[in-house]
Formats: C-alpha cells, sequence, structure tokens
C-alpha cells in the first residue's frame, strides 16, 4: 500500500504532523499501537517551562539558551515563533480551543493546587496570568463525592498559599451516587460519560448554584467530556466555573486526542488504531517500507516516513537488562551505556534516561549507524536532547517538531 | 489511650525492638499477664523481619547443616500453621537437583531431614513438573517437603494485636536513645518520639533488648558487650506469581537458592555477604547482587528469565558470636538469650538475638521465661496453642461474599483473616478501591490507619499491601495520601509523606529499572512532576526516615 | 538462556507489560453503562495476579465482558487483555454445563441446519409473538430479538448445484470459508463473493470439511466443542493452503479472527503454518489490485452514500483498511467512515435477555452516529453487527463484498481482467 508520508506513533506529534500533512493534499496514514500518553496530559500545553529548576516566563527568549543538542536548537530557535503560532492554530481547526501565547507563559493550576508555568490551556479550565493578581478571592472547590483521583485536601491546601480563600465543598448527584455502586471505575473518564445530558449538567449546576454562596470563582475536577458540556455547565451556574485537571485517565487529554484523530480523518488520513510499526526496509539512505504487526505480508510504503514512537512509556525506546535501543528500525540512540548511568538515587533527581531518545541531525532526520536517513525524520518524545519532567517541554517539542518535519517533508517534495 | 499516658506509666517489661522477635515477646508477656511496652524506631518489621524470603522453612534447609535448626523450625512451622492461618500459605516445597548438581546429596539431605522430624519426601522429576509447572525442566531430582509462604509483616501486626488485646503497649517511631540506669541496674528507657521530635523517658522492671542486628548497640548502652556478624543478603520481587510451590536446591546452602511464592508476587533470594557493622543502615542494592541473583533465580525456574522484576531489597540477618569462643569469631547458630545480670552483672536487662524468623515464637517464649523469672512470675506459656488475632475458627469466608464485584473484600479476608470483619464494607464508598493491583479498599485503610499504628504510606503500606503492585503505587499512593490527610487533617504532611513514599517506592525499583519497570517510573514520574507538580510542593531535603 | 536474559518480559498472555494506566478502563463499552463489571483492568491483568495466586479469587462478573477487544486496541502496552479475561473465564468454567441456551445459540450451524430442512416454517415460528415469549421466558433469550431468516436454500447446496463445475476452469484459485451465516441465513453474500471473485480470474471452492468457526461456542463456554471444530477446519485449511496452494478467504470478520487469532490464543490450536494462508475477502482482494494483478471496474451509473462500520474484531485485526480503501475505489461511492464504537451485540451476548438491555445502551453511541451520517446504508464486515444494526436503526446493512459485487461492472472487469 502506497501512501505518501506514514507516521510511526499516534501521539499528539504523529496526529499533528499527520494533519499538516493531510491538509496540504498528502495521502498519510498513521500507525498509532493504543492510545497515546495525550490520556495523561493536563489540559495544557508548554512550551518551556523550567530551566535548572527555575521557571520560564518568557519561553521565547529561554528558548535561545538552549544547548545544541536541544530539538528546538535543531529546528532553529528563530522558527519557533511562527511554528508556535501555526501549531495554536492547527489545534484550533481540529476544535481544541486553547488560550495563552508564547511569548509568555500563564500559570496552569495542578491537580495539587500548584502553579505550574504554561503556554497554553485549554478552554474551560483555570490558568492565571499573574499569579500577584488572583482572578478572585474566595474561591468554591466543588469535590464530587467518592471521587478519588482529584486530592481535594492537597489542591485546596495549594490554592490557600498561592492566596485564595478556599472553601471546599463536596457535592453528588444522583449520577454520580450511582456511579460510585463501581467499587473500580469511579475515574474522571467514566464521570465524563455520565455527566453529558442536560438533565444530568442541571442537576450539577443545581449543587453548585446551592452550595456556593458568596464565591466568586467556582473550581471543579475536569471531569466534562467536551467542550459543549463545559458551556452548557458554565452557562447553568451562576458563578464564573473552571476546571482542574484530575490525575488519569485525564478527560482534556482524551478529548485532545479524540479531536485531532477525527480531524484526521476528515481530512482524509488513515489512523490504523491498535497496529505497530515491527520493521523497515532501507535502501541506501532511504527507507522505502515498513512492516506493521497487523497488515502482516502487506508493507507501507511511502516517500516520506516520521518515526513518532514516543520515549519508553509509549515503547518508541526499549531499555532491557543490557542497553538502551530503538526498536523498530534500530536507529542510532543518544543513551548512556550502563544500567547504573541511567537513573538517579532520589526519585524527584534529573533521572539520565528522560533525556534519552534517537539520534538526529540538524533537520530531525534520524541516523542509522551513523548515516543519515533522508527520508524519515523524528519528532516528539522520541527525540533525544530534551526532559519533558524538568524542562517542561514535552508537549511544546512535540508539536513544533512535528510541524516542522512536516514543512521539511513538504519542501522536499 | 494518649501517647502522653503510655509514657507515663511503669512497664514489668519494656521490649526494644518491632521485628516479629520483640512483637512475639510481647505478646508471650502480656498473655502470662505482664504490664508490657514495646518500642519500635521505625516502623514494625523494618529490619530483617521485612526483609527475608517470606519462606516458612520446613527446616529441611537446615537439616544437613545444623539438626537443631532444623528441629527448631519443622516443630514451629507446625505450631505457625494452626496458630497463624492467615498469614501462612500452606505451598509445601521442592528441593530439586540439576543435572549440575550431585545428586548423592539428596540422599544426605533426606536422611537428615528424617532424622530431623521432617517429612521429605522423594518424588520423580515428572511428578515434580507436574505439580509445579514452573520449576526448570531439566531437573533430575526432586524432594518434596513441608515448606511454605508467610507474611512477616502480618505476622508482627497479628502478635502485636494480641498482645494490644492484653493490655500492652507499643509505639513505633520512637527510637531508644538510652537506658536508664541506675547502680548497675537498667530501669527504663530514653526514647525519642521521631512523629513529634520530643525526648522522653519511660520506666520498666525488665528490658528486652530485641533490637536485631542493632541489638549491638542497645546493649552498649548498658555497657554489654555483643559481637555481631552482619550478614547481608539481597532478595528480588518478580512482579507475579510464576511458582505455586517453594523451589529449593538441592545442595549445600548458597546464593539465591530459594524462589517463594509470596502473595502476589514470587521472591528469589539471597545473597550472602558479611558486612561491617557501620553500614547495616545502608540497604542499596548493587548490579552485582541483581546479576547473581538472576543468573541463578532462572535455574530454579526458567521462566524468571522473562518475568518483571519490579523491586530489589536487602536486609541483614542478626547473627551473633559465640559466648563460648572467646576470640569471638565463632558464629552461634541459635536461638541466644542473655540474661545479662549473669553474663555482665547489668541487672534488669535480657537481650534475645540469633534465631530467625521461623522460632520467633519459641525466642519470644525463652526471653518471656527469663523475664518471668525475674519478676517471680510463674505464668506458663500458651502461644503455641492459642490461635493469633485473624487466625480464629470462623474466619469469614469467601462465599460469604455479595454478589457484586467483591475483589477488595476478598483480598481483605486474604489480608486480615478473621479481624477483615471489621472493615467497613456496607456502603459504596468504603467498598471503594484505592490500590487496583491488591485490591486495597478506602474501608481497609481507615482500619489500618485507625487500628494498625499507621503514621504514614510506608506503615500504611505493610499493613495493607498499598503500592506492593506491580505498579509500586501510581494512582494508589495519590489517593491513599488524600484520604490520610483528610483522616489527620494535615493535607501538608502528607503531601511531603507521599513524595517520601515514592522516594521510597523508587528506591526499591532502581536497581531493577529497565523494560517495565523503567516505562512504569517514567509513568509515575509523569503523574507526579509533569502533571501534579508535586515535586515544586515538597521539600525534597531532610526526608522523614522512612528505610 | 542467560543471554536472553530479561530482554523482553512476557508471560501468558503479556499481562505484566501492564502499567496500569487505566487507558483501558475509558474504551470499555460495557463499563460504560454497568457498575456491575468492573472494567478490564480489573478483570483482566490486576485480577489475574490474583487469580494466579489462587482461582477462588476469580469473579463470575467477568461474564459480562463482551470479548470485543476495545481494550487490546487502546492499550499502548500491547496487553491482551480480553484474552486474559476469556482464559480466566474458560478455567473458572471448567467442568461446568453450558445451559441449554447457550448451547442452542452457541451451535449456530447446528440450528441452522435444522431450520433450513424447514426454513418457512421455523422463520414463522421464531418470528412468532408466542415463541419470541417462550424464548424469552424459557430460554431467556430475549423478546426484542429477532432470529436472523434462515434461507430455504444453504448456500452450499446452492453452489454446488449452480457454480461448482466451472469454477476449475480459472487460472487461479481460492477455498472460501463462508461460514454458518452465509449457509444457513443469506446465501447471497457467497454468490456475490463468487461473482466477484471469478470475474477477477479466481475459481471459488468449498473446503473438504468445514464446521462452524466456533466463535459463538468459545463465548458460550463450549470450548471442547469449539476446540474440536477448529481442529477440523484447520485440517481442512491445512490441506488446501499447504497441499492445493489454495488462500483460504472469508467474507466475515468474526470467523476470520477467530480462525486466525482465537485459535491459539483461546484453544490452543497450532495454527502458524496456515495463519497467513487465511484472509478476509477484502483484504485479499486489495492486495491483488494494490499489486497491479487484476483491474476492478465499477458501473458508471453507480451512487450511493454509505457509512462503514468498523467492527469490533476488524478493529482488533486491525483490517478496516483494506474494506475502506477497496470500497474507496469506488467512484459512484460516498463513503462516510464512523467514528469506531461498539454495536453491542457481539454475537451472540446480546441475544441473553439479561443482556438485552445493556446491549443496546452500549449500541446507542453507534446507533446516533449512524442516524448522523445521513446514510441510505451501512457497511460493515460482520454479520452480527449486520442484525444489530438493522435492528437497531431501520437501515440496511451490507457486507462490503455484497457492496463491491453490486457496483461491479461484470463485463468490463472480465475484460480487463483478460476473462473469456
Amino acid at each position: 500500500m502506497r501512501m505518501d508520508t506514514v507516521i510511526m506513533g499516534g501521539g499528539l506529534s504523529g496526529l499533528t504532523c499527520g494533519i499538516a500533512l493531510a491538509k496540504r493534499g498528502q495521502r498519510v496514514t498513521i500507525v498509532a499501537s493504543g492510545l497515546s500518553t495525550l490520556q495523561f496530559n493536563c489540559g495544557s500545553m508548554e512550551l518551556l517551562g523550567c530551566i535548572d529548576g527555575k521557571a520560564v516566563t518568557s519561553p521565547l527568549e529561554a528558548i535561545a539558551t538552549l544547548p545544541q543538542g536541544h530539538p528546538y536548537s535543531k529546528i532553529g530557535t528563530d522558527r519557533i515563533a511562527t511554528l508556535a503560532e501555526q501549531a495554536k492554530s492547527l489545534l484550533d481547526d481540529a476544535g481544541v480551543i486553547m488560550e495563552g501565547n508564547a511569548a509568555a507563559n500563564h500559570w496552569r493550576i495542578t491537580p495539587m493546587g500548584i502553579a505550574k508555568p504554561a503556554w497554553l490551556t485549554l478552554f474551560g479550565h483555570l490558568h492565571i496570568d499573574d499569579l500577584n493578581q488572583l482572578p478572585a478571592r474566595r474561591v468554591a472547590l466543588m469535590c464530587v463525592r467518592g471521587f478519588f483521583d482529584q486530592p481535594n485536601g492537597m489542591l485546596a491546601n495549594g490554592l490557600k498559599e498561592l492566596g485564595f480563600e478556599v472553601e471546599k465543598i463536596e457535592f453528588t448527584t444522583d449520577d454520580i451516587t450511582a456511579l460510585r455502586r463501581s467499587p473500580s471505575e469511579m475515574r474522571a473518564s467514566s464521570l465524563s460519560k455520565h455527566l453529558v445530558s442536560n438533565h444530568a449538567l442541571l442537576r450539577v449546576a443545581d449543587q453548585i448554584n446551592s452550595l456556593t454562596g458568596d464565591a466568586e470563582l467556582v473550581l471543579m475536577p475536569s471531569v466534562l467530556a467536551d467542550e459543549e458540556a463545559v458551556r452548557t455547565l458554565q452557562s447553568m451556574v451562576n458563578k464564573p466555573l473552571r476546571m482542574i485537571a484530575t490525575l488519569p485517565p485525564s478527560v482534556p487529554g482524551a478529548r485532545i486526542q479524540t479531536l485531532l484523530r477525527h480531524y484526521f480523518r476528515m481530512l482524509g488520513g488513515n489512523y490504523l488504531m491498535g497496529d505497530s510499526a515491527v520493521s523497515g526496509t532501507f535502501d541506501g539512505d532511504l527507507l522505502t517500507a515498513i512492516t506493521t504487526a497487523k497488515l502482516g505480508d502487506m508493507p507501507l510504503k511511502a516517500d516520506n516516513f516520521v518515526l513518532a514512537t514516543g520515549s519508553f512509556i509509549s515503547r518508541g525506546l526499549i531499555a532491557d537488562y543490557e542497553r538502551v535501543y530503538e526498536p523498530v528500525l534500530g536507529l542510532d540512540v543518544d543513551a548512556d551505556a550502563e544500567r547504573e548511568q541511567w537513573t538517579r538515587f532520589g526519585v524527584l533527581e534529573q533521572q539520565a534516561y528522560m533525556g534519552y531518545g534517537v539520534a538526529t541531525d540538524n533537520n530531525l532526520r534520524c541516523l542509522k549507524q551513523g548515516k543519515t536517513i533522508s527520508n524519515l525524520h523524528a519528532i516528539g518524545s522520541v527525540l533525544s536532547g530534551h526532559d519533558a519532567i524538568k524542562m517542561g517541554d514535552g508537549t511544546g517539542v512535540s508539536l513544533l517538531t512535528a510541524l516542522a518535519a512536516a514543512q521539511d517533508i513538504l519542501g522536499n517534495k | 489511650m494518649v501517647t502522653e499516658d503510655i509514657y507515663n506509666k511503669e512497664y514489668d517489661v519494656i521490649i526494644v525492638g518491632g521485628g516479629v522477635t520483640g512483637a512475639g515477646t510481647a505478646r508471650d508477656c502480656a498473655l502470662r499477664g505482664l504490664s508490657v511496652l514495646l518500642v519500635e524506631r521505625n516502623d514494625y518489621s523494618t529490619g530483617a523481619t521485612g526483609r527475608n524470603h517470606g519462606l516458612m522453612h520446613s527446616g529441611a534447609r537446615y537439616a544437613v547443616t545444623d539438626g537443631e535448626s532444623a528441629r527448631e523450625c519443622i516443630s514451629e512451622n507446625m505450631i505457625l500453621r494452626r496458630i497463624a492461618r492467615h498469614c501462612v500459605e500452606e505451598t509445601d516445597g521442592l528441593f530439586i537437583t540439576l543435572p549440575e548438581d550431585d545428586l548423592a546429596y539428596q540422599r544426605t539431605f533426606v536422611e537428615a531431614c528424617q532424622s530431623a522430624g521432617i517429612r521429605a519426601d522423594i518424588i520423580d522429576p515428572e511428578e515434580a513438573r507436574r505439580i509445579e509447572p514452573a520449576v526448570n525442566p531439566d531437573l533430575i531430582g526432586a524432594v518434596r517437603i513441608p515448606d511454605a509462604s508467610i507474611d512477616p509483616f502480618r505476622l508482627t501486626i497479628a502478635n502485636l494485636l494480641d498482645a494490644r488485646m492484653h493490655g500492652a503497649e507499643a509505639l513505633n517511631h520512637h527510637e531508644v536513645e538510652g537506658l536508664i540506669l541506675n547502680q548497675g541496674r537498667v530501669e527504663g528507657v530514653k526514647l525519642f518520639n521521631k512523629l513529634k521530635g520530643e525526648h522522653v523517658e519511660v520506666r520498666g522492671r525488665v528490658v528486652v533488648n530485641a533490637a536485631g542486628i542493632w541489638g549491638q548497640r542497645i546493649a552498649e548502652m548498658a555497657g554489654c558487650k555483643i559481637s555481631m556478624f552482619p550478614a547481608r543478603g539481597a532478595l528480588l520481587i518478580f512482579g507475579h506469581r510464576v511458582n505455586q510451590m517453594v523451589i529449593n536446591r538441592c545442595r549445600k546452602p548458597a546464593n539465591a537458592d530459594i524462589l517463594v511464592p509470596d502473595d502476589t508476587v514470587c521472591v528469589i533470594g539471597t545473597t550472602s555477604d558479611r558486612i561491617p557493622i557501620e553500614t547495616v543502615d545502608d540497604m542499596r542494592v548493587t548490579r552485582e547482587e541483581v546479576d547473581i541473583l538472576l543468573k541463578e533465580g532462572i535455574k530454579l525456574a526458567p521462566s524468571l528469565a522473562t518475568t518483571r522484576v519490579i523491586r530489589a531489597y536487602a536486609g541483614v540477618r542478626p547473627l551473633v558470636a559465640s559466648d563460648d569462643d572467646p576470640s569471638g569469631r565463632s558464629i552461634s547458630r541459635g536461638i541466644v538469650c542473655l540474661d545479662h545480670a549473669k553474663r555482665d552483672g547489668v541487672e534488669g536487662f535480657i537481650t534475645i538475638t540469633g534465631g530467625k524468623m521461623m522460632t520467633y515464637r519459641l525466642m519470644g517464649e525463652i526471653a518471656t521465661n527469663a523475664v518471668c523469672a525475674k519478676l517471680g512470675n510463674t505464668a506458663a506459656c500458651v502461644t503455641a496453642a492459642q490461635p493469633l488475632p485473624g487466625s480464629e475458627e470462623g474466619a469469614p469466608s469467601q462465599s460469604d461474599l455479595t454478589k457484586r464485584y467483591s475483589f477488595g473484600q476478598r483480598a481483605a479476608i486474604g489480608r486480615h483473616g478473621s479481624l477483615a470483619a471489621r472493615i467497613e464494607k456496607d456502603n459504596d464508598i468504603d467498598n471503594a478501591l484505592v490500590c487496583e493491583c491488591e485490591g486495597v479498599t478506602v474501608g481497609e485503610i481507615k482500619y489500618a490507619v485507625q487500628q494498625l499504628h499507621v503514621h504514614n504510606l510506608v506503615n500504611l503500606r505493610r499493613r495493607t499491601r498499598v503500592g506492593m503492585g506491580t505498579c509500586q503505587g501510581k494512582l494508589c499512593s495519590c489517593r491513599a495520601a488524600s484520604l490520610m490527610g483528610e483522616m489527620s487533617h494535615d493535607v501538608k504532611r502528607a503531601q511531603q509523606d507521599l513524595a517520601s513514599f515514592l522516594d521510597e517506592r523508587w528506591k526499591g525499583m532502581r536497581p531493577v529499572a529497565w523494560g517495565d519497570t523503567l516505562r512504569e517510573a517514567q509513568l509515575t514520574a509523569a503523574i507526579y512532576e509533569g502533571l501534579c507538580g508535586l515535586d515544586m510542593a515538597v521539600n525534597t531535603q531532610g526526608k522523614e526516615d522512612q528505610q | 538462556m542467560a543471554e536472553r536474559m530479561q530482554l523482553c518480559n512476557i508471560s501468558v498472555n503479556n499481562f505484566e507489560q501492564c502499567t496500569k494506566c487505566s487507558i483501558c478502563t475509558t474504551v470499555c463499552p460495557v463499563a460504560a453503562v454497568t457498575t456491575d463489571y468492573p472494567g478490564p483492568k480489573q478483570a483482566g491483568p490486576d485480577g489475574e495476579r490474583y487469580r494466579l495466586k489462587d482461582p477462588a479469587y476469580y469473579d463470575k462478573m467477568l461474564k459480562l465482558c463482551l470479548n470485543c477487544k476495545r481494550c487490546e486496541v487502546a492499550c499502548p502496552s500491547d496487553v491482551h487483555i480480553a484474552d486474559i479475561i476469556q482464559r480466566a473465564r474458560m478455567s473458572a468454567s471448567e467442568g461446568k454445563r453450558a445451559s441449554l441456551r447457550d448451547t442452542m445459540l452457541a451451535n449456530t450451524d447446528l440450528l441452522g441446519t435444522m431450520a433450513n430442512l424447514v426454513a418457512p416454517v421455523a422463520n414463522a415460528t421464531l418470528g412468532l409473538k408466542p415463541t419470541k415469549l417462550v424464548m424469552d421466558s424459557i430460554m431467556a433469550i430475549d423478546k426484542h430479538r429477532t432470529f436472523p431468516a434462515y434461507s430455504r436454500q444453504k448456500f452450499t447446496t446452492w453452489f454446488k448445484r449452480n457454480a461448482a463445475k466451472e469454477q476449475d476452469a480459472y487460472a487461479h484459485h481460492v477455498s472460501y470459508f463462508h461460514g454458518c451465516y452465509v449457509n444457513y441465513n443469506f446465501p447471497k453474500l457467497g454468490q456475490d463473493l463468487v461473482k466477484l471473485m471469478n470475474a477477477i480470474g479466481y475459481g471459488v471452492h468449498l473446503l473438504d470439511k468445514e464446521q462452524c468457526c466456533g466463535v459463538a461456542l468459545i463465548a458460550n463456554g463450549l470450548y471442547k466443542q469449539a476446540r474440536r471444530q477448529g481442529q477440523t477446519n484447520i485440517t481442512s485449511i491445512r490441506k488446501s493452503v499447504n497441499d492445493d496452494h489454495r488462500q483460504v478467504i472469508t467474507t466475515s470478520s468474526s470467523c476470520t479472527f477467530n480462525l486466525r487469532d482465537e485459535y491459539p490464543a483461546m484453544l490452543d490450536i497450532d495454527n502458524k503454518d496456515v495463519r497467513d494462508g487465511i484472509s478476509l475477502a477484502t483484504r485479499f482482494i486489495y492486495n491483488l489490485v494494490d499489486d497491479g494483478k487484476v483491474k476492478l471496474v465499477f458501473k458508471q451509473d453507480y451512487k450511493r452514500r454509505l457509512a462503514y462500520h468498523t467492527a469490533c474484531h476488524m478493529q482488533r485485526m486491525g483490517w478496516q483498511l483494506f474494506s475502506i480503501e477497496l470500497l474507496r475505489m469506488i467512484p459512484g461511492l460516498d463513503l462516510v467512515e464512523l467514528e469506531q464504537n461498539c454495536c453491542g451485540i457481539s454475537g451472540t451476548y446480546g441475544f441473553k435477555k439479561e443482556n438485552y438491555e445493556r446491549s443496546q445502551a452500549i449500541g446507542s453511541i453507534l446507533f446516533k452516529d449512524i442516524a448522523d451520517a445521513q446514510v441510505e446504508a451501512v457497511t460493515t464486515d460482520c454479520e452480527t453487527c449486520k442484525w444489530q444494526i438493522e435492528m437497531s436503526t431501520g437501515l440496511p446493512v451490507e457486507n462490503p463484498i455484497s457492496v463491491l459485487a453490486d457496483a461491479l461492472d461484470v463485463e468490463a472487469t472480465r475484460q480487463a481482467n483478460n476473462i473469456n
């Protein structure tokens, strides 16, 4: 089966790249081995959050100081602002409505009530531009009775430390109480499936309206499936209402993935869910085809390929007893050889393995045995040289490298 | 009772050390009518008690080299099957001979077992493969013996609970800083309450040193010298059970020759290295230890080569120098009970050490006999006959469960035996699962916090298995920390505790951080640091002692 | 052995790759509609660790699993979650007898054989209200269900009388695993396939001996019978693929999935040597076209708007691409690809009275999508999805092969492929 471009990996970077290419008329197939780490996303995108443990306020300026091997440096720091704009409008086109801009980070509020720097935050979710100018004083924190994936005490405490006056208010509705009958499935995602109809939302709104007294802002866990539900509930509640991300599975993260996938399909793209690339055929410095687990003897041929298979968690990289490697194509990786070097003793220390990834040239093209594969780009978390945890650059790298690779591919043609 | 009231009483006996020996001694003393206080510097079963295989020896392992230990083991083994049913799983064990081993040893082994009173049946290798499919299929000989699996955390707590039901008090996170000495008598202990940062003194007529490897230091506080030989052993935990029976090598005891099915996991161990006494608090497992354990482990059960390793840990066996040897070099094999009045001229002070987890009850009996002799108490020991709390007849059965999905209730019965009846389960919230891997419900956590001396998540883990599944606390530790924060009304501390707990989990994961265990760690970091920003909320320095 | 140490962690069903990420729980259609079912993570990997310790930890709520495999498709770690659950059900049911109702539903071929003999009577009887009420109360087959009509003439009878003898004349050959549905209920699909294959130069043959693939037997706990029938099928397939060099094609995604994947995973039937020789007809034809070996010519005046529904097992196989791409070759076809949601029937699951409401609740998302798509018919590769969607939406449902056969300009195609 012949495509213009085949993308291995269906997470944020793979979908972004696929959309960018399909929009320009390419025939694109994405091979996605299951749902991606977007399912843990908090509903925000980060361009660059932290350098040396310090919060970054102006990511575009800070990016200019990053070391050579960082994916942003490879893209070229002068392109970052434009690509960031493009990313935002691509998300917009897909129906992922986000607020924020690349010149100045705002603060997202985590499930534990901690302010973390972010670039974009999904519509309806709490974010604060300036911590010295809080959007409200008195906050009602709505806690869903029997829902344990939001640490309400920590969240309330964190909000207080930011300067809010917080009242924790536990509530339930018939729909929620019925769901709690399950000992295991009272998850944010389950709530999102049961708080859909106007009736169900109205019951939530009644609770909020009757319990929140003189609060100036109402916060609740992000358990509403889509923008429509958020808008509906906001319209029913008589005070400003914002969502705060929960522990996984994340409803806003799932929403982003679903919207991007819909959009990609709408543009004519093929999304092979539950399949994964297993090997490739090379001809000199070109990758000519890949085989997948499910398509079997029917290889996917294409002019260009994109590796967007993610880090260890997504199995884009494998660490075994002996080594770190890239499992599909046997590409060169940037990683330490000895197992002891992969990790550090303290759990919160910077772990070396977080920065491992496939080696690329300055156009994000992969290397195999030291030689550039000229039609194979790597994008997103599979890239080496960045650390989504300590630098807060994971989603930004995914979006921007995806767009940069798409431009390179379209330029090549 | 509030802690201050506990401090202000005077006790017949104060027991130092909350391992299984201390807990067993406390139980025995309490059952004989003595007033008892047990103090533990960290958590119960933090030391050697919680850092072994969880193997209920039949004694077969010692039969050839140490007949007396073997006889003690089989005798205690049979007792524990009766009194600690809810802590024991009667798996039986195999001693296998591999092609590289000398089959002639099997005969020596079986004869030694028989003379120690241990049932030992030679079975056909084919039969061994049938009853234990995980066993190395290349085996050339097998002996079936009455080994079993035992949960040391549960066993320790059951002993403590029984002691408390009979009037004893127990304090964890209380470190002994010194002994109250008066004219050559020990009259009590000087304690440091690590939870509150307070120093207090508590008086007792007799102090029993049951501090395991740390007993050398306690003895020094009374001016007595005991020479300990710390023998370090490392072990690996696999993500699920591959074997249903204990598998041993039928040869002279060596590295990594026992594989034990423990609850939902299995454990291979141990290495064995003499270490300097100063290093007994450093329990980091080295790469070399991991390599040895895996290399030897796959000889017992080849599937370990591809089974996920979820943790590594190490413990220190408290071997004691024999008092009979003035050079101090030879090691006493069995139980050592020292009355320091006779030995060193220090009155009111007894050390109980040596021995094994298997013989904890006997050690408790011996130590209590010594205490009673001093106090003129003539009550008889009943610990061998009376079941531990949780193991009484009439434990709730699995068939009593509701029609609905009841994994948590089942798992709780497995963990707490008849005491599971104390766990609230009549409403949906108490039935909700906190730890999905191990089936720990909200009700079980409340029970543990209220009744089982739980001050932090590590305590909670030892009481309930929260965070002991393959994900090592990914979602459950946040849920549990939240619940504990709500119960203690100290959210900030709960948050700090959460970070400490994740750190404690990571310590065991790090030596085996490859493959799926590394993936697990990356996801945990993505959730707690990336998503939640926990790293920004807690003080990463000066963490509470969480060993 | 030492050099292979810890290079991967794979035990039975790969469950140790599970990182407890909980993604599977978000896609489970059953957990979405009932709190009685503990969800795929608990029923699968979480529960399995405990069942390894003691089989008594098996929970009977696991029978609510549809075996739709959506959890496996969503799993980023390739954990065979549904296989774990089905295996657990299998071990728990050992030694127990299936109910009369389950036996009847499972034996699609037996029921079919009897019904064919008396098709008009059977159709009338199975459709009658009193009969339905009896089935509802005594057999616990839901009264809302209509059994698919039985055909008066079996496909195999038609084939032997009308088509068999011409087949040897073609240059290329395939064997056709028609399955129970084509044989007893809907021979037209088989006839469409023969028409299509003949037009591109392929002779179609029956297997020496075909029995029901057993998908319903597995679902209803009749494992021994399933294994027996499976072995018969694989023996016939082996002769076709290995001796006669004829690929085996099917027109049912469920049969295909069962023959290829469930045989080894559920029934311990070794099919390694022939697995690649078993294919869905759309995939087989797509590959021929893609390789330039055959050409398809479609009618000029063909014009339809259809929605493609990816059956659960089709998605698990990852082959919807072939059916979709093949259908997209029809110039006059306006094809809407529906979002992948379960229809709720899952073979015989939805026929059972206790599952009826759950089954319809599960399918409701799909039914709404279909209504929103404003199409004249639905196309899908699974026959049980067809019953469910037809009953629940009122729209006709066709197999892609029938759509293709209908749109095909047979004469032009024969000419394009140089067939006389």
